[in-house]
């Protein structure tokens, strides 16, 4: 009898600190898959950095390093060649070799993925031997292995025994609630919508400088809830932390804020190519918005200043243009917003013919980005100053693309996370004009078109030279200024919050990296 | 059982007259029915004529001022130095103004709402307790249907059948037409349901076993004998489903179907002030709140007084 | 009694269609789930291709076909976000939704209860015009927010309650308990306050209401003259005859605290089929929409259906 007490009491305190050292986080919504070619969104990416790993991975200020491979170089204008790591092993105890790269690139192409656009310009990936292993492309690609650092590689071996060579999407296979990755995590429950639970891998090729002995992951989709939760103790860090919260928690001697500028850019479109207003009593009257003017009168009656310093609370910084100051090949020198100036607004209306405004339709999300309606809102406001009547249609994300892609506004409100980190991603997507052969302008949903601009894309795609590919990337931004095709607003702000004993890194991608936390 | 139903021999001016009298007199005797009653009337009036109380126009978007945006009750903006009896939201929105505009759509989508699924409820309860049998049968599953879907569904479907059909100039005003459409049509089955059952029971009663003796058409019996009898379970109904109609309206706004951010309702505008609940920006979320709770507390108590004494059998 | 059972069975498996139906006009509206099904980097074929791989290009009719002929056989299909069968998801979740109604039901009632007999025996003492007036301040609020002013208060100002989910779970077979823990019991109070308090305050009142009518009628009257105790004459006689409403309305909530769960969820992150459904809707997860339907109208038909048979079983003039 004693001796079975002292086992329980034994086996209560070998249990004790395990559970003690859990670190709990929580975000908005669940990484919907543990398949890493089978979903490609921040939530999916942003987790499974921490359990699978691609052949380069970003330091804790975005820059590439060497990950499965220890170093690459360009071959010649062709393509890229890869060093591979030696001595990795996977989660299974499986080795890494070229092999699984080849299989990963392959799995990550077939239609049934949903990366293979990153992959748009390869034409062929060769093994050269266990440890090398190239990536041909079609033309130039000097960016590739920055579009590549969310690649991640899977085991051959593990992935075909479990009969998940083929990416789900509608269905499940093994490998959307299993992972075997090499990275410094490894899934030990997966619950979907629940909880998700990691643990150290014990085999993992660096160095660990986390302390982290299991960490649990829980979506808390209330804002409030999940402030009330890091407030009570219950999680250690959650993200994101509501914009109006920072100033109360920053406060607060237990918890902390994290803050700093996000990849997405927020913008309006126009209807640019639509003959006529399709909203309001204005509906079926010529379009004003083909003029470049009126769209550049929007851009100087809506003050910016004011929604990042109100609506946002500072948390967000004015933008000029399509991508981030922190994205690769953003131009420096066309930094200036066009300057909150309501009589050059006002006169710019007069000057296209609309001196007594006009009236049209705005869609908005109401649960996309941060304080989305509250933003437009405020633009409602700001451009009734100017005598444009606008009627505010604000709606859950799920009914909204399909509401865009149909057409049905004068203008919108759009959020571009480039996930290439690079200025080239938004032109190709938003600015050409649309061509779903080339897979150009797929969110382009306004129509924008300007022959110059589409001009450049192949040019800025294939220039090796960065300071060339920097002039022709300013090129392409100066048009779009001049003709104000988009009116570039802020980027969004990150914010994190944690308990106080928590040390962590917050990456410009807004991906929690677990093995950057300290708890103390 | 002996009832005594009598009332059907005097003539309804003076039944009507005694009634009101009657009314009164108890009236003047309940503080808390003369209360809830000021009340009452005190928000109903001002939401009618917050045009010409409220200081501004919230729902004139060019004559907000993003800068007076969060500035709380009774202190200058550090910007614009404006000030503002019970201080803005999130956009610069004279909270007082608001909450008057913002009743008036309340009260009118939870007046309408309420009128809706009480007239669907009450006629469908009486015709389906009356007849029984087959019509019984048909109503009844109809409210089963009805029940099986939870309101913010309702008002989804409504919303998206609805938006097919709007031109989109009407967009705005659509969705509070939605918005009663989709609380009135989850309301009716409770109505419904509650004049069924006592239906059930008092047409085994006396007094409708006599009126149908003496000839009287079903349509009489149903409107001038049972109705009557059944309005106290109506009453208890009526009073909870109008401050639950405002209120159902608030947590349609939660779940993202509510009437348009340019012009809340006091439902949207807690929605908005739960954001705030721990930044410190109290105000948007307390006032709006409390002329809510205020609202309905009165509605609810004047509904209970109201049903006492129309009760002729707790006299 | 058979044929009248037989006719509901009927008539139930009529509405089932009839709800399927008019969730499936339903999905036409909600969205389009292939925008939440691919990056931003899917091109149009991707989606043409997907919506022919999910049967979203057939014409209404075969979609409806296909899903009635799959749900006769249990098969509700697989949830789009989730890439799992619905009916899997459905049975994980279902536990903790069943639960949380049960606690918030018997706590609704049994307050309920004892709250509006109390006020109808005590009808002009000042506790039973306090303890009116206070419920009411529960229904003149909108869920939402007590649950979040709950979460504030209990959470994080006192510290005495989980904020968000279930505690510890302990799996009983199929089945996920929060009974068994004493995490899972706290993390189950402020949910079912939340959730039970309106149906509280309505059965409280009901019961309240009919006491009084019941009280005031001849034969208690008769049975005072005869000399019997009140609480007599309060629990045997009043209170039998309030329960006819009380039991309609009582299993009218039942299924209402269900469908309320939704909201409720939605503030706790509480892990039921409420939360799912609410995922769902915002994912357009079509064939979870369908499946929670389809089962929250097969519970409501059942509940109704017992309802009727009790109405029958306690008014003996009903029985026609």
């Amino acid at each position: 009898m004693r001796r079975i007490i002292s086992a329980t009491v034994v086996a209560l305190l070998a249990a004790q600190p395990v559970s003690a050292e859990t670190f709990r986080w929580a975000g908005k919504t669940d990484p919907q898959t543990m398949d890493p070619h089978a979903v490609n969104s921040a939530p999916v990416l942003g987790f499974l950095n921490n359990v699978y790993e691609g052949l380069m991975r970003r330091d804790q200020n975005m820059q590439i390093e060497g990950a499965l491979a220890t170093h690459w170089e360009p071959i010649g204008s062709e393509g890229w060649r890869f060093h591979l790591r030696e001595g990795v092993t996977f989660q299974n105890g499986s080795p890494f070799t070229a092999a699984d790269v080849l299989f990963s690139y392959k799995r990550a192409t077939l239609p049934q993925s949903d990366v293979a656009s990153w992959f748009a310009s390869v034409a062929d990936v060769k093994i050269i031997d266990d440890y090398t292993v190239e990536f041909h492309t079609v033309a130039p690609n000097p960016i590739f292995p920055d579009t590549i650092t969310n690649f991640m590689i899977m085991d051959q071996e593990w992935t075909e025994a479990n009969d998940a060579a083929v990416p789900a999407k509608d269905a499940e296979n093994y490998a959307t609630r299993h992972a075997n990755g090499t990275g410094a995590f490894k899934v030990v429950d997966r619950q979907p919508d629940l909880k998700t639970v990691v643990e150290p891998f014990a085999d993992w090729w660096d160095e660990a400088t986390h302390n982290i002995t299991r960490a649990e992951y829980t979506p808390i989709q209330n804002p409030a809830t999940a402030v009330a939760a890091l407030l009570s103790g219950e999680v250690d860090m959650i993200n994101p932390v509501p914009t109006q919260d920072v100033a109360r928690l920053s406060h607060n001697a237990d918890v902390k804020v994290l803050e700093d500028i996000e990849a997405r850019v927020i913008m309006f479109g126009f209807s640019n190519q639509a003959d006529t207003l399709k909203y309001t009593d204005d509906a079926g009257e010529p379009n004003p918005f083909k003029d470049p003017r009126v769209r550049m009168a929007v851009n100087h009656a809506i003050n910016v200043d004011a929604i990042v310093q109100t609506i946002m609370r500072g948390s967000a910084q004015p933008v000029s243009q399509l991508v981030s100051p922190a994205m690769r090949g953003y131009s420096e020198k066309l930094a200036d917003r066009p300057a909150y100036d309501l009589d050059k607004a006002r006169a710019l209306l007069a000057e296209a013919g609309y001196a007594d405004g006009f009236s049209f339709g705005l869609k908005c999300p109401n649960n996309r980005y941060i304080n989305d309606e509250a933003v437009c809102q405020a633009a409602v406001g700001m451009l009734a100053q100017i005598g444009l009547d606008v009627e505010l249609e604000a709606m859950p994300v799920s009914n909204y693309w399909g509401e865009l892609r149909a057409g049905n506004f004068d203008m919108y409100m759009l959020g571009w996370s480039p996930g290439s980190f690079d200025a080239e991603h938004p032109i190709r997507f938003l600015v050409t004009t649309p061509d779903p052969e080339k897979k150009l302008g797929s969110w382009n949903f306004g129509g924008f078109s300007n022959d110059k601009i589409d001009a450049l894309l192949p040019q800025i795609q294939s220039e090796i030279d960065d300071t060339k590919r920097q002039a022709l990337l300013d090129d392409s931004v100066k048009i779009l200024q001049d003709e104000a095709g988009y009116v570039p607003m802020y980027v969004q702000a990150l914010l994190w919050g944690a308990r106080e004993n928590v040390d962590l890194v917050q990456r410009a991608d807004n991906f929690f990296i677990l093995r950057w936390v300290t708890v103390n | 059982m002996t009832h005594s139903h009598n009332d059907t021999d005097t003539t309804p001016s003076r039944l009507s007259r005694a009634w009101h009298s009657d009314l009164a007199w108890k009236f003047r005797h309940s503080p808390i029915a003369m209360l809830s009653m000021s009340v009452t009337v005190l928000l109903v009036l001002s939401a009618i004529f917050a045009p010409l109380i409220a200081p501004h126009n919230p729902f004139d978007p060019g004559s907000l001022n993003l800068m007076n945006g969060f500035t709380p009750p009774l202190t200058p903006n550090a910007f614009t130095t404006d000030t503002f009896i019970l201080g803005t939201d999130d956009q610069g929105r004279d909270i007082f103004s608001t909450i008057l505009y913002g009743m008036r759509i309340s009260l009118f989508v939870g007046f309408a709402a309420v009128s809706l699924g009480m007239i669907i409820g009450i006629t469908l309860g009486l015709i389906s307790g009356y007849f029984g049998g087959i019509v019984d049968a048909v109503i009844m599953r109809i409210a089963d249907i009805q029940l099986t879907f939870p309101s913010i569904l309702v008002a989804m479907l409504i919303f998206g059948v609805a938006k097919g059909f709007t031109p989109p100039q009407y967009r705005d005003e659509m969705a509070i037409w939605v918005l009663i459409i989709a609380i009135g049509l989850s309301d009716w089955v409770q109505f419904a349901r509650v004049v069924r059952g006592a239906t059930l029971v008092e047409k085994h009663k006396e007094y409708v076993q006599a009126a149908r003796l003496i000839g009287r058409s079903a349509t009489a019996i149903i409107f001038s004998h049972i109705l009557r009898n059944v309005m106290s379970p109506v009453l208890v109904i009526a009073t909870i489903s109008l401050a639950l109609a405002i209120i159902a309206e608030a947590t349609l706004s939660f779940l993202g179907v509510g009437a348009p951010p340019t012009q809340p309702s006091l439902g949207t505008l807690i929605r908005i002030g739960q954001g705030f609940l721990f930044s410190g920006e109290w105000w948007i979320l307390f006032f709006p709140a409390a002329t809510l709770l205020m609202l309905a507390l009165a509605v609810n108590l004047m509904g209970d007084w109201l049903r006492d004494a129309l009760n002729p059998k707790l006299k | 009694m058979v044929s009248f059972l037989i006719r509901r069975v009927l008539q139930a498996g009529l509405v089932l269609l009839v709800v399927g139906l008019v969730a499936f006009s339903m999905f036409n509206f909600v969205g389009d789930p292939i925008d939440n099904m691919l990056g931003q980097e899917r091109t149009q074929a991707d989606i043409d291709r997907l919506r022919a791989q999910l049967g979203l290009d057939q014409p209404f009719v075969i979609q409806y076909w296909t899903f009635l002929t799959n749900a006769a056989e249990g098969n509700f299909g697989v949830s789009y976000r989730q890439g799992r069968p619905v009916s899997e998801i459905i049975a994980e979740r279902a536990p903790a939704t069943l639960e949380l109604a049960t606690v918030s039901a018997l706590f609704a009632m049994s307050m309920g209860v004892i709250l509006g007999i109390f006020t109808a025996i005590r009808r002009k003492g000042v506790l039973a015009h306090v303890i009116m007036s206070a419920s009411l301040i529960g229904v003149s609020l909108p869920t939402f927010l007590i649950g979040i002013l709950l979460i504030y208060l209990f959470s994080v100002e006192l510290d005495w309650l989980p904020s968000f989910g279930r505690g510890e779970v302990t799996q009983v077979g199929a089945w996920s308990t929060g009974f068994l823990t004493s995490s899972g019991l706290k993390a189950l109070v402020l949910p079912s306050i939340t959730l039970g308090l309106f149906q509280m305050t309505l059965i409280m009142r009901l019961v309240r209401s009919e006491m009084l009518e019941v009280l005031r009628q001849d034969y208690i009257r008769f049975a005072r003259a005869r000399g019997l105790s009140e609480r007599t004459i309060n629990f045997r006689h009043a209170l039998r005859n309030t329960l006819v409403p009380v039991i309609t309305v009582t299993g009218l909530q039942l299924g209402s605290i269900i469908a309320f769960a939704i909201i409720t969820e939605t503030v706790f992150q509480w892990p039921g089929v409420g939360l799912l459904f609410i995922n769902a809707v915002q994912f357009v997860d079509i064939p979870v929409m369908a499946a929670y339907l389809m089962l929250i109208s097969v519970m409501f038909v059942t509940i109704n259906l017992i309802v009727d048979i009790l109405y029958v079983a306690i008014d003996p003039r009903l029985r026609t």
